[in-house]
Protein backbone atom coordinates (compact mmCIF):
# COMPACT_ATOMS: atom_id res chain seq x y z
CA UNK A 1 0.00 0.00 0.00
CA UNK A 2 1.30 3.45 -0.85
CA UNK A 3 2.16 5.53 2.21
CA UNK A 4 -0.16 8.35 1.09
CA UNK A 5 -3.06 5.93 0.68
CA UNK A 6 -4.05 5.86 4.31
CA UNK A 7 -7.68 5.54 5.23
CA UNK A 8 -7.45 6.12 8.96
CA UNK A 9 -6.04 8.49 11.52
CA UNK A 10 -4.11 7.02 14.43
CA UNK A 11 -4.19 8.66 17.85
CA UNK A 12 -1.49 7.45 20.21
CA UNK A 13 -2.13 8.25 23.88
CA UNK A 14 0.67 7.93 26.41
CA UNK A 15 -0.44 7.95 30.04
CA UNK A 16 2.27 8.72 32.60
CA UNK A 17 0.90 7.95 36.03
CA UNK A 18 2.68 9.66 38.92
CA UNK A 19 2.10 7.09 41.61
CA UNK A 20 2.06 3.90 39.65
CA UNK A 21 3.97 1.97 37.10
CA UNK A 22 2.24 -0.51 34.87
CA UNK A 23 4.23 -3.44 36.24
CA UNK A 24 6.14 -3.55 39.47
CA UNK A 25 9.46 -5.34 39.23
CA UNK A 26 10.48 -7.99 41.79
CA UNK A 27 11.39 -6.25 45.03
CA UNK A 28 9.39 -3.10 44.21
CA UNK A 29 6.23 -2.29 46.10
CA UNK A 30 3.72 0.43 45.31
CA UNK A 31 4.65 3.24 47.75
CA UNK A 32 1.08 4.26 48.40
CA UNK A 33 0.16 0.80 49.69
CA UNK A 34 1.75 1.62 53.04
CA UNK A 35 -0.07 4.99 53.25
CA UNK A 36 -3.57 4.93 51.79
CA UNK A 37 -6.18 3.74 54.31
CA UNK A 38 -3.40 2.63 56.63
CA UNK A 39 -3.96 3.15 60.37
CA UNK A 40 -0.24 2.96 61.07
CA UNK A 41 1.46 5.27 58.60
CA UNK A 42 5.05 5.64 59.62
CA UNK A 43 7.59 8.31 58.60
CA UNK A 44 9.49 5.70 56.62
CA UNK A 45 6.46 5.18 54.35
CA UNK A 46 6.41 8.91 53.59
CA UNK A 47 10.17 8.90 52.86
CA UNK A 48 9.66 5.92 50.57
CA UNK A 49 6.95 7.81 48.74
CA UNK A 50 9.20 10.85 48.45
CA UNK A 51 12.02 8.70 47.06
CA UNK A 52 9.71 6.93 44.65
CA UNK A 53 8.10 10.14 43.44
CA UNK A 54 11.46 11.87 42.93
CA UNK A 55 12.63 9.07 40.70
CA UNK A 56 9.27 8.51 39.03
CA UNK A 57 8.60 12.17 38.21
CA UNK A 58 12.12 12.58 36.86
CA UNK A 59 11.62 9.54 34.63
CA UNK A 60 8.29 10.94 33.40
CA UNK A 61 9.88 14.31 32.64
CA UNK A 62 12.67 12.58 30.71
CA UNK A 63 10.18 10.54 28.68
CA UNK A 64 8.24 13.69 27.88
CA UNK A 65 11.41 15.46 26.76
CA UNK A 66 12.35 12.55 24.51
CA UNK A 67 8.93 12.47 22.88
CA UNK A 68 8.90 16.26 22.46
CA UNK A 69 12.32 16.15 20.84
CA UNK A 70 11.21 13.37 18.51
CA UNK A 71 8.00 15.09 17.42
CA UNK A 72 6.53 18.56 17.79
CA UNK A 73 2.78 17.91 17.67
CA UNK A 74 1.55 16.69 21.04
CA UNK A 75 -1.53 17.60 23.05
CA UNK A 76 -0.42 17.43 26.66
CA UNK A 77 -3.03 17.36 29.40
CA UNK A 78 -2.30 17.39 33.11
CA UNK A 79 -4.56 15.41 35.43
CA UNK A 80 -4.64 14.86 39.16
CA UNK A 81 -2.47 11.77 39.04
CA UNK A 82 -1.11 11.56 35.53
CA UNK A 83 0.04 13.41 32.44
CA UNK A 84 -1.46 12.47 29.09
CA UNK A 85 0.46 13.01 25.85
CA UNK A 86 -1.53 12.51 22.66
CA UNK A 87 -0.69 12.80 19.01
CA UNK A 88 -2.35 12.04 15.71
CA UNK A 89 0.72 12.71 13.62
CA UNK A 90 3.41 10.40 15.00
CA UNK A 91 3.15 6.62 14.76
CA UNK A 92 3.06 4.87 18.12
CA UNK A 93 5.64 2.31 16.99
CA UNK A 94 8.13 5.13 16.38
CA UNK A 95 7.37 6.66 19.76
CA UNK A 96 7.96 3.35 21.53
CA UNK A 97 11.17 2.79 19.60
CA UNK A 98 12.61 6.17 20.55
CA UNK A 99 11.74 5.63 24.21
CA UNK A 100 13.35 2.19 24.15
CA UNK A 101 16.48 3.62 22.56
CA UNK A 102 16.81 5.89 25.60
CA UNK A 103 16.41 3.05 28.09
CA UNK A 104 12.71 3.38 28.87
CA UNK A 105 10.53 0.32 28.91
CA UNK A 106 6.88 -0.18 28.26
CA UNK A 107 6.15 -0.77 31.94
CA UNK A 108 6.79 2.94 32.58
CA UNK A 109 3.82 4.21 30.63
CA UNK A 110 0.43 3.08 29.47
CA UNK A 111 -0.24 3.31 25.77
CA UNK A 112 -3.68 3.38 24.20
CA UNK A 113 -4.18 3.50 20.45
CA UNK A 114 -7.31 4.84 18.80
CA UNK A 115 -8.15 4.82 15.12
CA UNK A 116 -10.72 6.96 13.36
CA UNK A 117 -11.81 7.14 9.76
CA UNK A 118 -9.91 9.55 7.62
CA UNK A 119 -12.11 12.30 6.22
CA UNK A 120 -14.39 11.04 3.46
CA UNK A 121 -14.02 7.33 4.23
CA UNK A 122 -17.37 5.62 4.46
CA UNK B 1 -10.23 7.81 0.03
CA UNK B 2 -11.21 11.22 -1.16
CA UNK B 3 -8.83 13.76 -2.60
CA UNK B 4 -9.34 16.12 0.25
CA UNK B 5 -7.48 18.93 1.82
CA UNK B 6 -4.72 17.38 3.87
CA UNK B 7 -3.60 20.45 5.78
CA UNK B 8 -2.62 19.06 9.15
CA UNK B 9 -4.32 20.42 12.22
CA UNK B 10 -2.47 20.25 15.51
CA UNK B 11 -3.53 17.41 17.79
CA UNK B 12 -6.13 18.47 20.34
CA UNK B 13 -6.91 16.70 23.63
CA UNK B 14 -9.51 13.96 23.36
CA UNK B 15 -12.64 12.89 25.20
CA UNK B 16 -14.90 14.45 27.77
CA UNK B 17 -18.24 16.17 27.35
CA UNK B 18 -17.04 17.89 24.17
CA UNK B 19 -17.85 14.62 22.38
CA UNK B 20 -21.49 15.74 22.53
CA UNK B 21 -20.82 18.46 19.98
CA UNK B 22 -17.53 17.28 18.48
CA UNK B 23 -18.63 13.85 17.25
CA UNK B 24 -20.50 13.25 14.03
CA UNK B 25 -22.45 10.44 15.71
CA UNK B 26 -24.02 12.81 18.21
CA UNK B 27 -24.79 15.38 15.53
CA UNK B 28 -26.70 12.74 13.59
CA UNK B 29 -28.76 12.26 16.77
CA UNK B 30 -29.30 16.00 17.31
CA UNK B 31 -30.29 16.72 13.71
CA UNK B 32 -32.47 13.64 13.27
CA UNK B 33 -34.31 14.27 16.53
CA UNK B 34 -34.66 17.99 15.74
CA UNK B 35 -36.27 17.19 12.37
CA UNK B 36 -38.74 14.81 14.03
CA UNK B 37 -39.63 17.26 16.80
CA UNK B 38 -39.99 20.05 14.25
CA UNK B 39 -42.35 17.89 12.19
CA UNK B 40 -44.47 17.21 15.30
CA UNK B 41 -44.45 20.86 16.33
CA UNK B 42 -45.42 22.16 12.88
CA UNK B 43 -48.19 19.58 12.54
CA UNK B 44 -49.49 20.57 15.95
CA UNK B 45 -49.57 24.19 14.77
CA UNK B 46 -51.37 23.22 11.57
CA UNK B 47 -48.36 24.18 9.45
CA UNK B 48 -47.77 22.08 6.30
CA UNK B 49 -44.14 23.09 5.71
CA UNK B 50 -42.80 19.54 6.15
CA UNK B 51 -45.25 18.14 3.58
CA UNK B 52 -44.35 21.00 1.24
CA UNK B 53 -40.63 20.23 1.23
CA UNK B 54 -40.91 16.42 1.25
CA UNK B 55 -40.56 16.02 -2.48
CA UNK B 56 -40.54 12.79 -4.43
CA UNK B 57 -40.10 12.86 -8.19
CA UNK B 58 -42.90 10.69 -9.62
CA UNK B 59 -42.17 7.93 -12.10
CA UNK B 60 -42.38 9.18 -15.70
CA UNK B 61 -41.96 8.06 -19.29
CA UNK B 62 -41.43 11.40 -20.98
CA UNK B 63 -38.93 13.95 -19.79
CA UNK B 64 -41.51 16.76 -20.10
CA UNK B 65 -43.35 15.30 -17.10
CA UNK B 66 -40.21 15.44 -14.94
CA UNK B 67 -39.40 18.92 -16.21
CA UNK B 68 -42.85 20.26 -15.35
CA UNK B 69 -42.65 18.62 -11.89
CA UNK B 70 -39.38 20.44 -11.20
CA UNK B 71 -40.72 23.76 -12.51
CA UNK B 72 -43.87 23.49 -10.38
CA UNK B 73 -41.86 22.58 -7.29
CA UNK B 74 -38.93 24.97 -7.71
CA UNK B 75 -39.74 26.93 -4.55
CA UNK B 76 -40.19 23.75 -2.51
CA UNK B 77 -36.92 22.38 -3.85
CA UNK B 78 -35.13 25.56 -2.90
CA UNK B 79 -36.71 25.40 0.57
CA UNK B 80 -35.61 21.76 0.89
CA UNK B 81 -32.06 22.79 -0.10
CA UNK B 82 -32.02 25.57 2.49
CA UNK B 83 -33.52 23.27 5.12
CA UNK B 84 -30.70 20.72 4.78
CA UNK B 85 -28.04 23.37 4.20
CA UNK B 86 -28.86 25.17 7.44
CA UNK B 87 -29.06 22.00 9.51
CA UNK B 88 -25.89 20.44 8.14
CA UNK B 89 -23.99 23.73 8.31
CA UNK B 90 -24.67 24.02 12.03
CA UNK B 91 -23.19 20.56 12.53
CA UNK B 92 -20.24 21.18 10.22
CA UNK B 93 -19.41 24.40 12.06
CA UNK B 94 -19.62 22.64 15.42
CA UNK B 95 -17.36 19.88 14.06
CA UNK B 96 -14.72 22.57 13.40
CA UNK B 97 -14.87 22.26 9.64
CA UNK B 98 -14.69 25.21 7.27
CA UNK B 99 -18.16 26.41 6.45
CA UNK B 100 -17.66 28.23 3.11
CA UNK B 101 -16.29 25.20 1.21
CA UNK B 102 -19.09 23.12 2.73
CA UNK B 103 -21.74 25.55 1.46
CA UNK B 104 -20.30 25.38 -2.05
CA UNK B 105 -19.82 21.60 -1.89
CA UNK B 106 -23.28 20.89 -0.55
CA UNK B 107 -24.84 23.07 -3.24
CA UNK B 108 -23.21 20.91 -5.90
CA UNK B 109 -24.15 17.72 -4.03
CA UNK B 110 -27.78 18.81 -3.73
CA UNK B 111 -27.97 19.77 -7.41
CA UNK B 112 -26.50 16.38 -8.39
CA UNK B 113 -29.00 14.70 -6.03
CA UNK B 114 -31.93 16.39 -7.75
CA UNK B 115 -30.56 15.33 -11.14
CA UNK B 116 -30.16 11.75 -9.91
CA UNK B 117 -33.65 11.72 -8.36
CA UNK B 118 -35.07 12.86 -11.71
CA UNK B 119 -32.97 10.36 -13.67
CA UNK B 120 -33.79 7.49 -11.29
CA UNK B 121 -37.53 8.07 -11.69
CA UNK B 122 -37.41 7.59 -15.45
CA UNK B 123 -39.16 4.31 -16.32
CA UNK B 124 -36.27 3.31 -18.60
CA UNK B 125 -33.91 3.39 -15.61
CA UNK B 126 -36.37 1.36 -13.57
CA UNK B 127 -36.52 -1.21 -16.36
CA UNK B 128 -32.75 -1.67 -16.09
CA UNK B 129 -32.91 -1.71 -12.26
CA UNK B 130 -30.95 1.54 -12.17
CA UNK B 131 -33.27 3.36 -9.80
CA UNK B 132 -32.16 6.33 -7.73
CA UNK B 133 -29.86 4.52 -5.19
CA UNK B 134 -27.79 2.60 -7.74
CA UNK B 135 -27.88 5.49 -10.21
CA UNK B 136 -26.55 7.86 -7.53
CA UNK B 137 -23.77 5.44 -6.76
CA UNK B 138 -22.93 4.84 -10.42
CA UNK B 139 -22.89 8.58 -11.20
CA UNK B 140 -20.70 9.20 -8.17
CA UNK B 141 -18.28 6.41 -9.09
CA UNK B 142 -17.93 7.60 -12.68
CA UNK B 143 -17.31 11.22 -11.67
CA UNK B 144 -15.08 10.31 -8.71
CA UNK B 145 -12.89 7.95 -10.72
CA UNK B 146 -12.53 10.17 -13.77
CA UNK B 147 -12.18 13.61 -12.21
CA UNK B 148 -10.10 14.75 -9.29
CA UNK B 149 -12.64 15.97 -6.76
CA UNK B 150 -11.74 19.45 -5.52
CA UNK B 151 -11.20 19.90 -1.80
CA UNK B 152 -14.17 22.25 -1.38
CA UNK B 153 -16.51 19.60 -2.81
CA UNK B 154 -14.94 16.88 -0.70
CA UNK B 155 -15.84 18.75 2.48
CA UNK B 156 -19.51 18.14 1.69
CA UNK B 157 -19.12 14.41 0.99
CA UNK B 158 -19.91 13.29 4.52
CA UNK B 159 -21.09 9.77 3.77
CA UNK B 160 -21.21 8.60 7.38
CA UNK B 161 -22.94 11.71 8.62
CA UNK B 162 -25.66 11.55 5.97
CA UNK B 163 -26.39 7.86 6.45
CA UNK B 164 -26.45 8.14 10.24
CA UNK B 165 -28.86 11.08 10.07
CA UNK B 166 -30.99 9.02 7.69
CA UNK B 167 -30.96 6.06 10.06
CA UNK B 168 -32.07 8.27 12.98
CA UNK B 169 -34.94 9.53 10.78
CA UNK B 170 -35.75 5.94 9.91
CA UNK B 171 -36.31 5.28 13.62
CA UNK B 172 -39.45 7.41 13.33
CA UNK B 173 -40.88 5.00 10.77
CA UNK B 174 -40.40 1.85 12.86
CA UNK B 175 -42.46 1.03 15.97
CA UNK B 176 -40.26 0.41 19.00
CA UNK B 177 -42.00 -2.94 19.58
CA UNK B 178 -40.80 -4.09 16.17
CA UNK B 179 -37.25 -2.98 16.95
CA UNK B 180 -37.27 -5.02 20.16
CA UNK B 181 -38.88 -8.11 18.62
CA UNK B 182 -37.01 -8.21 15.33
CA UNK B 183 -33.83 -6.90 16.96
CA UNK B 184 -33.38 -10.00 19.10
CA UNK B 185 -33.87 -12.28 16.09
CA UNK B 186 -31.49 -10.12 14.09
CA UNK B 187 -28.89 -10.22 16.85
CA UNK B 188 -28.98 -14.02 17.12
CA UNK B 189 -28.70 -14.43 13.36
CA UNK B 190 -26.05 -11.76 12.90
CA UNK B 191 -23.94 -13.17 15.72
CA UNK B 192 -23.81 -16.65 14.16
CA UNK B 193 -22.75 -15.20 10.82
CA UNK B 194 -20.32 -12.70 12.34
CA UNK B 195 -18.60 -15.40 14.41
CA UNK B 196 -18.28 -17.75 11.43
CA UNK B 197 -16.98 -14.99 9.16
CA UNK B 198 -14.58 -13.65 11.76
CA UNK B 199 -13.04 -17.06 12.35
CA UNK B 200 -12.81 -17.76 8.60
CA UNK B 201 -10.92 -14.55 7.85
CA UNK B 202 -8.73 -14.86 10.94
CA UNK B 203 -7.93 -18.51 10.23
CA UNK B 204 -7.22 -17.92 6.53
CA UNK B 205 -5.16 -14.82 7.35
CA UNK B 206 -2.96 -16.42 10.01
CA UNK B 207 -2.78 -20.05 8.85
CA UNK B 208 -2.85 -19.82 5.06
CA UNK B 209 -1.54 -16.35 4.25
CA UNK B 210 0.78 -15.92 7.21
CA UNK B 211 -0.50 -12.49 8.20
CA UNK B 212 0.23 -10.88 11.54
CA UNK B 213 -2.36 -11.91 14.15
CA UNK B 214 -3.39 -8.34 14.87
CA UNK B 215 -3.69 -7.57 11.19
CA UNK B 216 -5.79 -10.69 10.65
CA UNK B 217 -8.05 -9.74 13.59
CA UNK B 218 -8.52 -6.23 12.17
CA UNK B 219 -9.39 -7.65 8.76
CA UNK B 220 -11.71 -10.22 10.32
CA UNK B 221 -13.52 -7.57 12.36
CA UNK B 222 -14.12 -5.45 9.27
CA UNK B 223 -15.46 -8.42 7.34
CA UNK B 224 -17.71 -9.75 10.06
CA UNK B 225 -18.84 -7.30 12.71
CA UNK B 226 -19.73 -3.96 11.20
CA UNK B 227 -17.24 -2.87 8.57
CA UNK B 228 -14.97 0.13 8.94
CA UNK B 229 -16.17 0.91 12.48
CA UNK B 230 -15.17 -2.57 13.56
CA UNK B 231 -11.78 -2.44 11.86
CA UNK B 232 -10.83 0.80 13.56
CA UNK B 233 -12.22 -0.31 16.93
CA UNK B 234 -10.49 -3.69 16.91
CA UNK B 235 -7.37 -2.21 15.31
CA UNK B 236 -7.05 0.13 18.27
CA UNK B 237 -7.97 -2.51 20.84
CA UNK B 238 -5.29 -4.95 19.66
CA UNK B 239 -2.82 -2.16 18.75
CA UNK B 240 -2.58 -3.10 15.10
CA UNK B 241 -0.24 -1.06 12.95
CA UNK B 242 -1.63 1.89 11.07
CA UNK B 243 -1.07 0.62 7.55
CA UNK B 244 -2.75 -2.66 8.49
CA UNK B 245 -5.85 -0.78 9.65
CA UNK B 246 -5.77 1.25 6.42
CA UNK B 247 -5.66 -1.92 4.33
CA UNK B 248 -8.54 -3.45 6.28
CA UNK B 249 -10.63 -0.30 5.71
CA UNK B 250 -9.82 -0.31 1.98
CA UNK B 251 -10.91 -3.93 1.68
CA UNK B 252 -14.15 -3.28 3.54
CA UNK B 253 -14.95 -0.42 1.16
CA UNK B 254 -13.94 -2.37 -1.94
CA UNK B 255 -16.10 -5.38 -1.07
CA UNK B 256 -18.95 -3.13 0.10
CA UNK B 257 -19.11 -1.45 -3.29
CA UNK B 258 -18.95 -4.78 -5.12
CA UNK B 259 -21.82 -6.00 -2.92
CA UNK B 260 -23.99 -2.95 -3.63
CA UNK B 261 -24.33 -4.22 -7.19
CA UNK B 262 -23.90 -7.97 -6.61
CA UNK B 263 -26.48 -8.46 -3.86
CA UNK B 264 -29.48 -6.80 -5.57
CA UNK B 265 -28.59 -8.72 -8.76
CA UNK B 266 -28.46 -12.02 -6.82
CA UNK B 267 -31.70 -11.17 -5.02
CA UNK B 268 -33.51 -10.62 -8.31
CA UNK B 269 -31.95 -13.73 -9.84
CA UNK B 270 -32.95 -15.91 -6.87
CA UNK B 271 -36.33 -14.18 -6.55
CA UNK B 272 -35.82 -13.45 -2.86
CA UNK B 273 -38.77 -11.61 -1.24
CA UNK B 274 -37.93 -8.03 -0.10
CA UNK B 275 -38.17 -8.66 3.67
CA UNK B 276 -35.74 -11.57 3.55
CA UNK B 277 -33.59 -9.74 1.00
CA UNK B 278 -33.09 -6.82 3.39
CA UNK B 279 -32.13 -9.19 6.20
CA UNK B 280 -29.67 -10.96 3.90
CA UNK B 281 -28.12 -7.64 2.87
CA UNK B 282 -27.94 -6.79 6.58
CA UNK B 283 -25.59 -9.69 7.22
CA UNK B 284 -23.78 -9.77 3.87
CA UNK B 285 -22.93 -6.07 3.50
CA UNK B 286 -19.95 -4.72 5.40
CA UNK B 287 -20.86 -1.10 6.04
CA UNK B 288 -24.04 0.86 6.75
CA UNK B 289 -24.05 3.27 3.84
CA UNK B 290 -23.36 0.73 1.05
CA UNK B 291 -25.80 -1.68 2.68
CA UNK B 292 -28.46 1.00 2.65
CA UNK B 293 -27.77 1.56 -1.06
CA UNK B 294 -28.23 -2.16 -1.79
CA UNK B 295 -31.41 -2.36 0.32
CA UNK B 296 -32.83 0.82 -1.21
CA UNK B 297 -32.35 -0.78 -4.63
CA UNK B 298 -34.92 -3.41 -3.55
CA UNK B 299 -37.72 -1.51 -1.75
CA UNK B 300 -38.90 0.13 1.48
CA UNK B 301 -39.44 -3.18 3.29
CA UNK B 302 -35.89 -4.26 2.48
CA UNK B 303 -34.62 -0.95 3.90
CA UNK B 304 -36.43 -1.71 7.17
CA UNK B 305 -35.25 -5.31 7.53
CA UNK B 306 -31.74 -4.28 6.52
CA UNK B 307 -31.71 -1.61 9.22
CA UNK B 308 -32.99 -4.00 11.86
CA UNK B 309 -30.34 -6.58 10.96
CA UNK B 310 -27.39 -4.26 10.45
CA UNK B 311 -27.97 -1.49 12.96
CA UNK B 312 -29.81 -3.34 15.71
CA UNK B 313 -28.35 -6.82 15.17
CA UNK B 314 -24.73 -5.87 14.42
CA UNK B 315 -23.69 -2.24 14.97
CA UNK B 316 -25.01 -2.01 18.52
CA UNK B 317 -22.71 -4.76 19.72
CA UNK B 318 -19.40 -3.46 18.41
CA UNK B 319 -18.36 -2.45 21.93
CA UNK B 320 -18.79 -5.97 23.25
CA UNK B 321 -16.78 -7.42 20.37
CA UNK B 322 -14.11 -4.84 21.01
CA UNK B 323 -13.93 -5.73 24.69
CA UNK B 324 -13.66 -9.44 23.91
CA UNK B 325 -10.90 -8.88 21.35
CA UNK B 326 -8.93 -6.62 23.69
CA UNK B 327 -9.18 -9.28 26.38
CA UNK B 328 -8.12 -11.96 23.92
CA UNK B 329 -5.24 -9.86 22.64
CA UNK B 330 -3.82 -9.29 26.09
CA UNK B 331 -4.38 -12.72 27.60
CA UNK B 332 -3.66 -14.99 24.65
CA UNK B 333 -1.26 -13.25 22.29
CA UNK B 334 2.29 -12.24 22.90
CA UNK B 335 2.64 -9.18 25.07
CA UNK B 336 4.06 -6.85 22.48
CA UNK B 337 3.00 -3.31 23.28
CA UNK B 338 0.88 -4.55 26.13
CA UNK B 339 -0.32 -1.51 27.93
CA UNK B 340 -3.93 -1.62 28.82
CA UNK B 341 -6.24 -3.90 30.64
CA UNK B 342 -9.52 -4.23 28.77
CA UNK B 343 -11.95 -1.79 30.24
CA UNK B 344 -15.67 -2.50 30.32
CA UNK B 345 -16.24 1.23 29.71
CA UNK B 346 -15.07 0.54 26.15
CA UNK B 347 -18.46 -1.09 25.52
CA UNK B 348 -20.12 2.30 25.96
CA UNK B 349 -17.30 4.26 24.31
CA UNK B 350 -17.60 2.11 21.19
CA UNK B 351 -21.38 2.09 21.17
CA UNK B 352 -22.53 3.83 17.96
CA UNK B 353 -24.37 6.80 19.44
CA UNK B 354 -26.55 7.37 16.39
CA UNK B 355 -28.31 4.12 17.31
CA UNK B 356 -29.58 5.96 20.40
CA UNK B 357 -31.13 8.57 18.11
CA UNK B 358 -32.70 5.77 16.04
CA UNK B 359 -34.30 4.29 19.18
CA UNK B 360 -35.34 7.69 20.60
CA UNK B 361 -36.99 8.59 17.27
CA UNK B 362 -38.87 5.30 17.31
CA UNK B 363 -40.04 5.81 20.90
CA UNK B 364 -41.26 9.36 20.18
CA UNK B 365 -43.34 8.41 17.14
CA UNK B 366 -44.56 5.12 18.68
CA UNK B 367 -45.77 7.03 21.73
CA UNK B 368 -47.41 9.67 19.56
CA UNK B 369 -49.20 7.08 17.43
CA UNK B 370 -50.24 4.93 20.39
CA UNK B 371 -51.72 7.87 22.27
CA UNK B 372 -53.77 8.98 19.27
CA UNK B 373 -57.12 7.75 17.94
CA UNK B 374 -57.52 6.17 14.49
CA UNK B 375 -58.11 9.47 12.71
CA UNK B 376 -55.18 11.14 14.45
CA UNK B 377 -52.96 8.15 13.71
CA UNK B 378 -53.65 8.65 10.00
CA UNK B 379 -52.82 12.33 10.39
CA UNK B 380 -49.58 11.42 12.17
CA UNK B 381 -48.68 9.15 9.29
CA UNK B 382 -49.41 11.66 6.53
CA UNK B 383 -48.05 14.76 8.31
CA UNK B 384 -45.10 13.35 10.26
CA UNK B 385 -44.02 9.86 9.21
CA UNK B 386 -44.50 10.35 5.48
CA UNK B 387 -42.54 13.64 5.24
CA UNK B 388 -39.80 12.22 7.47
CA UNK B 389 -39.55 9.19 5.16
CA UNK B 390 -39.04 11.48 2.15
CA UNK B 391 -36.46 13.59 3.98
CA UNK B 392 -34.70 10.37 4.95
CA UNK B 393 -34.66 9.33 1.28
CA UNK B 394 -32.92 12.61 0.39
CA UNK B 395 -30.23 11.99 3.04
CA UNK B 396 -29.74 8.57 1.48
CA UNK B 397 -29.29 10.08 -1.99
CA UNK B 398 -26.61 12.38 -0.52
CA UNK B 399 -25.06 9.26 1.02
CA UNK B 400 -25.02 7.19 -2.15
CA UNK B 401 -23.57 10.01 -4.23
CA UNK B 402 -20.92 10.60 -1.56
CA UNK B 403 -19.94 6.91 -1.57
CA UNK B 404 -19.38 7.03 -5.31
CA UNK B 405 -17.60 10.37 -5.32
CA UNK B 406 -15.17 9.34 -2.57
CA UNK B 407 -14.35 5.78 -3.70
CA UNK B 408 -11.38 5.37 -5.98
CA UNK B 409 -10.83 1.86 -7.29
CA UNK B 410 -7.17 2.51 -8.06
CA UNK B 411 -6.51 3.26 -4.39
CA UNK B 412 -8.84 0.60 -3.01
CA UNK B 413 -7.21 -2.19 -5.00
CA UNK B 414 -3.62 -1.42 -3.99
CA UNK B 415 -3.72 -3.54 -0.84
CA UNK B 416 -1.74 -6.66 -1.76
CA UNK B 417 -3.18 -10.07 -2.66
CA UNK B 418 -2.78 -11.82 0.71
CA UNK B 419 -5.12 -9.59 2.74
CA UNK B 420 -7.51 -9.52 -0.21
CA UNK B 421 -7.55 -13.33 -0.34
CA UNK B 422 -8.05 -13.65 3.43
CA UNK B 423 -10.94 -11.17 3.35
CA UNK B 424 -12.45 -12.94 0.35
CA UNK B 425 -12.42 -16.21 2.30
CA UNK B 426 -14.76 -14.53 4.76
CA UNK B 427 -17.01 -13.24 1.98
CA UNK B 428 -17.32 -16.80 0.65
CA UNK B 429 -18.59 -17.95 4.06
CA UNK B 430 -20.63 -14.86 4.93
CA UNK B 431 -22.78 -14.56 1.81
CA UNK B 432 -24.04 -18.18 1.51
CA UNK B 433 -24.48 -18.49 5.29
CA UNK B 434 -26.47 -15.24 5.30
CA UNK B 435 -28.67 -16.57 2.50
CA UNK B 436 -29.22 -19.81 4.40
CA UNK B 437 -30.25 -18.08 7.62
CA UNK B 438 -32.10 -15.02 6.28
CA UNK B 439 -33.86 -16.57 3.30
CA UNK B 440 -34.06 -20.36 3.75
CA UNK B 441 -34.43 -20.73 7.52
CA UNK B 442 -35.80 -17.36 8.72
CA UNK B 443 -37.28 -16.15 5.42
CA UNK B 444 -40.87 -16.68 6.55
CA UNK B 445 -40.24 -14.42 9.53
CA UNK B 446 -38.52 -11.61 7.65
CA UNK B 447 -41.22 -11.35 4.97
CA UNK B 448 -43.71 -10.47 7.72
CA UNK B 449 -41.59 -7.58 9.05
CA UNK B 450 -42.99 -4.42 7.45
Amino acid sequence: MRPDNETCVQRARFFFYFFEKKDWQPGETPPLDAIIKSKTVGPEAIRNLNKFLSTRLERIAEMMEILLRAHDDWAITGKKDYVLMETETYDFTNAIRVLEQHGFHDDEFILKVEYTRKWGVL
Amino acid sequence: MANVSTAKKPTTPSGGWTDLWKLEDYWAVWLGTAIILLAILLWNEGNTFMNWISLKVPSYSHFEAAYSYIIIHTSALFALYLFFLILFSIAVKALSQEIIPFLAGFTVLFTLSVAVAVGGSWDVMKRYNLETPLLALAVGLVIGNLIKIPAWLSTALRTQFFVKTGIVLMGATLPVTLIVQAGSTAFAQATIIAAATFLSIYWAGTRIFDLDKRFAATLAAGGSICGVSASIAIGGAVKAEKHHVSIAISLVILWSIIMIFALPAAIRLLNVPPGAAGAWIGTAEFADAPGMAAAAAINEQAIKTFTLMKVVGRDMFIGIWCFIMALFSITRWDKRYEGTKPNAAEIWIRFPKFVLGFIIASIIVTFLTASAGTATSKAVYSNIISPITELRNWTFIFTFLSIGLTSRFKELTSVGWKPFAAFTAGVLINVPLGYLLSVVIMGNYWVTVK
